[in-house]
């Protein structure tokens, strides 16, 4: 069975590039779900089988550290990894979204090649 | 802090990794200038020590260049893409002057961007800001970045 990633970013935009990214650096999803904001991402996690989140940071009606204190705190999805994909970079944010489950994070602009060197290991 | 120079290291890292495109980069103008003709501007305010708005202004042309690359398709018109698409260059070039900006030892904090369309609008900031403005050249067509900002130590 293989596996699926839920894309969260308000932008369609930057959701359809890190899809390209994805299959570019030649990591396949069965499905990849998308989400524009934090609340959309737990409606997604909790009706699909969802095996890794990949969540923006900067974003409308719930940002990517609430997103992440919320899905800490439902039991169902609360194992589900979360890597972040953000312009923040500063130590206070991602340390903060480290501290709330996140697995890591990749700085925006990237490439394939970035992606793939942070997410493959995790797969 | 060379803020002209921190725009073009920006602007053209975002370019040159998320669209495999060089920009060639035109010369800084500081201060009051005339108005930035665009068909599409994305702006994005900046809060904390820097207070102020960095906006990406775009003709037609260089606006569904853009979109056509990230998207990887044509692109005739602008639509919700282009909105998108040059927020999303805004959000990207905030977040690499964010960083310029925590070396210089001042802490920014980005908001979401806001993006218009139109053939005759202009943008106005606050009294007294400082004012940066670097065009650059994507494919023979021209479009602008531009910093208005405060300093809250005064700077």
């Amino acid at each position: 069975m293989g596996k699926n990633v839920l894309l969260v970013d308000d932008s369609s935009t930057m959701r359809k590039i890190i899809g390209r990214s994805l299959r570019q650096a030649g990591i396949d999803f069965d499905n990849i779900y998308e989400a524009a904001d934090g609340l959309e991402a737990l409606e997604v996690l909790e009706n699909e089988s969802v095996d890794i989140v990949l969540s923006d940071i900067n974003m409308p009606n719930m940002d990517g550290i609430s997103f992440l204190r919320e899905k800490a705190s439902r039991d169902a999805i609360k194992d589900i990894p979360v890597l972040m994909i953000s312009t923040e970079t500063g130590d206070d944010i991602i340390g903060e979204a480290k501290a709330l489950g996140a697995i890591g994070a990749i700085k925006k602009p990237f490439t394939p090649d970035k992606v793939n060197e942070v997410l493959g290991p995790l797969l | 802090m060379n803020v002209g120079q921190a725009i073009i290291d920006a602007t053209t890292e975002v370019f040159s990794t998320m669209l495999m495109v060089d920009l060639e980069v035109g010369k800084t103008i500081e201060g009051r200038g005339g108005d930035i003709p665009a068909n599409i501007t994305s702006m994005i305010g900046l809060g904390k020590d820097i207070r102020g708005m960095l906006a990406v202004h775009c003709p037609a042309s260089v606006a569904k260049d853009i979109t056509g690359s990230f998207l990887g398709m044509e692109v005739t018109e602008l639509d919700e893409d282009v909105k998108d698409a040059i927020g999303e260059i805004a959000n990207m070039v905030a977040g690499n002057m964010k960083i310029s900006f925590a070396e210089d030892g001042k802490a920014i904090e980005i908001a979401i961007p806001t993006t218009i369309i139109g053939d005759s609008f202009r943008t106005s900031g606050m009294f007294g800001a400082h004012r940066v403005v670097v065009p650059f050249t994507m494919n023979g067509e021209v479009f602008m970045i531009e910093l208005k900002y405060i300093c809250s130590n005064g700077d």
